[in-house]
């Protein structure tokens, strides 16, 4: 049996679990994977993943769990996983699992594998394949030694709409664990937040950018509006936040943010190199351009050589077609 | 009686000032890193034009400077004098009343009014007129000493006038011995120190701009943490410090408002020294943020007069921070790039190979090729650069000079080297040094300044010598032949008005600011009308890109930036078109235009090879 354990904060769902359940079920012959959640009130948790195709949802409910601490999921999931005994836990690779799943594993002697970015078969067995010397290699890794093994899965390997939905919601049972709060050294405080108004560009699925070749402030709601027709972050190169254009916080560049969304649209932009390394990384390279020697031609996917004030409209038209 | 109480004076006077040397004699003697003699040659050199000539007193300030030249040989000149005077006044001998002395003496009167007329405008300039590199506030030990000074001169010349047996003689005698006692008391805690200490320190200063010595792994060398790290060169240079502020005048940053004060760096180093706290962490004695705001222009040390040299000391200390994980964040990032993927973009080397292969480069190989071409990371990866890089592998063309490329380039290290990631500058050295090695080439050629300085210096402390050409110098050297082409009629179109940014790395640090002059008149032609920017050739006002600035931002660059401030001396020339010859250079200057809409923005930016190619091919 693969158990899944379920991460969630305030009663909110780390949509990283859905990519954890995707790869647990990959790694099911069966398909059945079990589902553990862990904390207080998390009732609506537990009913959002009965919606996985799973043989159940457990549900580890105390006062001692929430907020969560190192010291109390250790616990707790050291008598879990002696009770259900999956033969892999698999779990997200996040910063409370990269927290508490060395303990867990190495308080039950058993292997860990970190940072899997995909599933293999080699000789029957499962190989978990992870990238090692910062990304230089990748090693297909075989945990050995007694089960259960525990596979944290890299954020963004596996996708979280190829989790497989039961027909019926999976059944959900609740699973009484001592947890001893005295023995809790951990004192967590309220989580860092960062101040609300900065703008964290390296999350954005999209992402418009604009150059000097927007020429005018008054110019940039061109730019705007087919940021808001495709649903993305309005970013720009240092000059135009220099100029005090846009706030230097959508600054993409060496001096910048470094971004690496799914598809960058350039307006206007040359492509000076200390922009590229910021934004080398993004899947899809669009350029709008006056300049067929702009640099920005070189790494783009697409590119557009004429005026921007012509193209953004017919683009954003287009866009507003059925 | 007289001999005695002039016993009791001279003790005193003489007690005063071994006392105070010993303590900063002790100093040195106790500062880690011997004194390096090498290439003595070039030190004596510098020796007889920077101390006997006073060259770099005069270059820089000529009125001053000549003014300080008649003080200073009238010194020189005074010496006999008053060895025989103290001679006499100890009751040792009495050479006064010989005949050479008489002559001697006459021959002094000169340089004794020469000297009188030097104190005199020196005293004014410092007490009245105050230039900012002096300090907000006049010294007031230096108007004493001036006065002084004056004050032997004045005793000396009285001399002729006075006999020596009257009253008045007696006087005038005591006050001129009197004078020189209370000056030798007073020299050791001032900047007049550099009385002594200054032609020590010239011939003591490394014959090349910016040497800063290897670190020893084996021996567990982290760089400067606290103030007993501090070597000896250094701690020599921080009780010469004479405080005429050439370094501060001459630094781009304290030149663009920022804190950073290369003359206020030494007399802190001076201070913690004398206060006896050796453990004094070199980041309180200098602060942080000043420390990353050097961009390694050499301004400092190449303008200095006495020898003093800041960046073994600005580089050793950014190295005692790197060693804690101090560095700022942006650097950070440059180094995970430089250690991931050996250049400073942290882009993929196959855009090199792209490069190669479009450009139709060869690989190099001694038995085939002159020269090889060291493409750098600029090369490998900035479009802007490889176009400069296309026109020089046309001129190298065009005269059938036959040269190639290595597979494989590194960064050669110099953002770590001057950065003070010394671990990482020796880890890509070596390993660009084996490449080389491997290739043997007798010549490499490069458009960047920077690696001119790294490989062809830097490299050299690790036993790897080669000859190393910047392209400018190489192909001025190759056009020499080649008449320039004349005007054709049909592109007689306006005169085009040119200017030159000097990068440091070429003008300043590798000397070579005529080649590049010499092709832009000679491919210019009459078609094109030079202007000189302020700061210029061998003292050039740095781009900002220097000593891992590249990369900094905005809030690492408080006050304006360099690059704005070197844009708006270069647009003042009138200039339509700047001509530059390093890529990092470019890319500020350009930053610089696209960030400041006002002013410059017509400008056009042509790269030195450029710029020759295009006037090769239209003729």
């Amino acid at each position: 049996m693969i158990l899944v354990v379920a991460e969630q904060r305030d009663g909110k769902l780390n949509r990283a679990t859905w990519e954890a359940i995707a790869a647990a079920q990959q790694l099911a012959a069966d398909g059945q994977v079990s589902i553990v959640v862990l904390g207080a009130n998390i009732a609506a948790v537990a009913g959002e993943l009965s919606a996985a195709q799973a043989r159940e949802i457990v549900v580890v409910e105390a006062p001692a769990l929430e907020p969560y601490t190192s010291d109390g999921f250790t616990a707790a999931l050291a008598q879990v996983v002696g009770e259900l005994k999956p033969s892999t836990v698999v779990l997200p690779h996040t910063y409370q699992t990269r927290d508490f799943a060395p303990k867990l594993a190495a308080r039950l002697d058993r292997a860990l594998v970190t940072d899997v970015t995909a599933i293999k078969t080699i000789d029957g067995s499962a190989a978990f394949v992870r990238p090692m010397f910062q990304g230089k290699l990748t090693a297909d890794v075989v945990p050995q030694g007694e089960t259960p093994h525990f596979v944290a899965v890299q954020v963004g390997s596996f996708r979280a709409d190829q989790a497989a939905k039961g027909v019926s919601p999976a059944p959900v049972r609740a699973l009484a664990v001592a947890v001893d709060a005295g023995a809790i050294r951990q004192k967590p405080e309220a989580p860092f937040q960062e101040a609300r108004q900065s703008v964290d560009l390296s999350q954005a699925e999209r992402i418009v950018a604009v150059g000097r070749g927007i020429k005018e402030q008054d110019k940039l709601p061109v730019a705007q509006q087919l940021a808001d027709a495709l649903g993305a972050e309005l970013a720009a190169s240092r000059p135009i936040c220099d100029a005090g254009w846009l706030p230097m916080a959508r600054q993409v560049g060496s001096s910048g943010q470094t971004v690496a969304p799914k598809l960058y649209l350039a307006l206007g932009i040359s492509g000076a190199i200390q922009h590229l390394v910021g934004m080398k990384g993004s899947q899809t390279i669009a350029a709008i351009n006056k300049d067929a020697d702009a640099p920005i031609f070189e790494v783009a996917d697409y590119g557009i050589v004429g005026d921007l004030f012509e193209i953004v409209p017919a683009i954003i038209e287009a866009l507003k077609q059925p | 009686m007289q001999t005695l109480t002039f016993w009791i004076f001279f003790l005193a006077g003489a007690g005063a000032f071994a006392a105070q040397v010993a303590t900063r004699v002790r100093l040195i003697a106790a500062a880690p890193e011997p004194f390096s003699f090498d290439d003595a040659g070039a030190r004596l050199q510098r020796f007889v034009f920077d101390v006997v000539l006073q060259r770099q007193t005069i270059r820089e300030r000529p009125v001053a400077g000549a003014a300080h030249a008649l003080v200073f040989w009238g010194f020189v000149a005074f010496a006999g004098y008053t060895l025989v005077e103290f001679l006499y006044g100890l009751g040792i001998a009495d050479l006064t009343s010989t005949g050479w002395f008489h002559v001697y003496r006459l021959a002094l009167a000169p340089f004794a009014s020469a000297v009188l007329a030097g104190i005199l405008y020196l005293l004014v300039r410092r007490a009245f007129v105050r230039p900012a590199g002096l300090g907000e506030h006049v010294s007031m030990e230096s108007v004493v000493i001036a006065l002084f000074i004056a004050t032997l001169m004045i005793t000396f010349l009285l001399g002729f006038r006075l006999d020596e047996r009257t009253m008045a003689g007696r006087v005038n005698w005591w006050a001129h011995m009197l004078v020189i006692l209370g000056f030798l008391a007073l020299i050791p805690a001032s900047k007049h120190l550099h009385l002594v200490l200054s032609p020590i320190t010239v011939f003591l200063k490394s014959p090349e701009l910016g040497r800063v010595r290897n670190l020893d792994f084996e021996k567990e060398e982290v760089g400067l943490e606290t103030v007993k790290d501090l070597g000896k060169k250094t701690v020599l240079d921080a009780f010469t410090c004479v405080e005429c502020g050439r370094c501060q005048v001459n630094c781009p940053a304290w030149g663009s408002g920022k804190a950073l004060n290369p003359k206020t760096l030494i007399l802190q180093t001076q201070e913690a020294l004398l206060s006896g706290k050796p453990d004094r962490k070199l980041g309180e004695v200098y602060s942080e943020e000043v420390l990353w705001q050097c961009t390694s222009c050499g301004a400092c040390e190449n303008q200095c007069p006495v020898g003093i040299e800041h960046l073994p000391m600005i580089i050793g200390a950014r190295r005692g921070l790197v060693s804690n994980g101090e560095a700022p964040e942006y650097l950070g990032s440059m180094y995970n790039h430089l250690e991931r993927r050996k250049n400073i973009w942290g882009l993929g080397y196959d855009q090199r190979q792209k490069f190669v292969t479009s450009a139709g480069l060869e690989i190099f190989d001694p038995a085939r090729h002159d020269v090889l071409v060291w493409l750098g990371c600029a090369g490998a990866f900035e479009a802007d650069f490889q176009k400069s890089l296309r026109s020089l592998f046309e001129i190298l063309k065009a005269r059938n000079v036959r040269f190639g490329v290595l597979s494989k380039e590194q960064c050669n290290g110099d953002p770590a080297k001057r950065t003070g990631n010394e671990y990482m500058f020796q880890e890509l050295a070596n390993a660009n040094i084996d490449e080389l090695k491997r290739a043997g080439p007798k010549k490499i050629l490069t458009s960047c300044p920077h690696c001119v300085k790294t490989i062809g210096e830097d490299y050299r402390r690790f036993g790897y010598e080669v000859e190393v050409v910047h392209s400018s110098v190489f192909v001025a050297e190759l056009m020499r032949d080649v008449p320039p082409a004349p005007r054709p009629a049909s592109a007689a179109g306006p005169v085009e008005t040119v200017t030159f940014h000097d990068p440091c790395y070429l003008g300043r640090y590798a000397g070579k600011s005529d080649e590049p002059r010499e092709l832009l008149t000679r491919f210019g032609g009459d078609a094109v009308d030079f202007r000189e920017p302020v700061r210029n050739r061998d003292n050039p006002f740095c781009c900002g890109a220097g000593g891992g600035l590249l990369f900094a931002d905005k809030e690492e660059e408080p006050g304006s930036r360099i690059s704005d401030v070197r844009l708006k001396q270069l647009h003042d020339t009138g200039a339509g078109t700047v001509v530059t010859a390093c890529p990092f250079c470019t890319i500020m200057l350009k930053g610089a235009q696209a960030s400041a809409p006002s002013g410059g923005e017509n400008i056009q930016f042509v790269d030195l090879m450029t710029f020759v190619n295009n006037r090769l091919t239209r003729s």
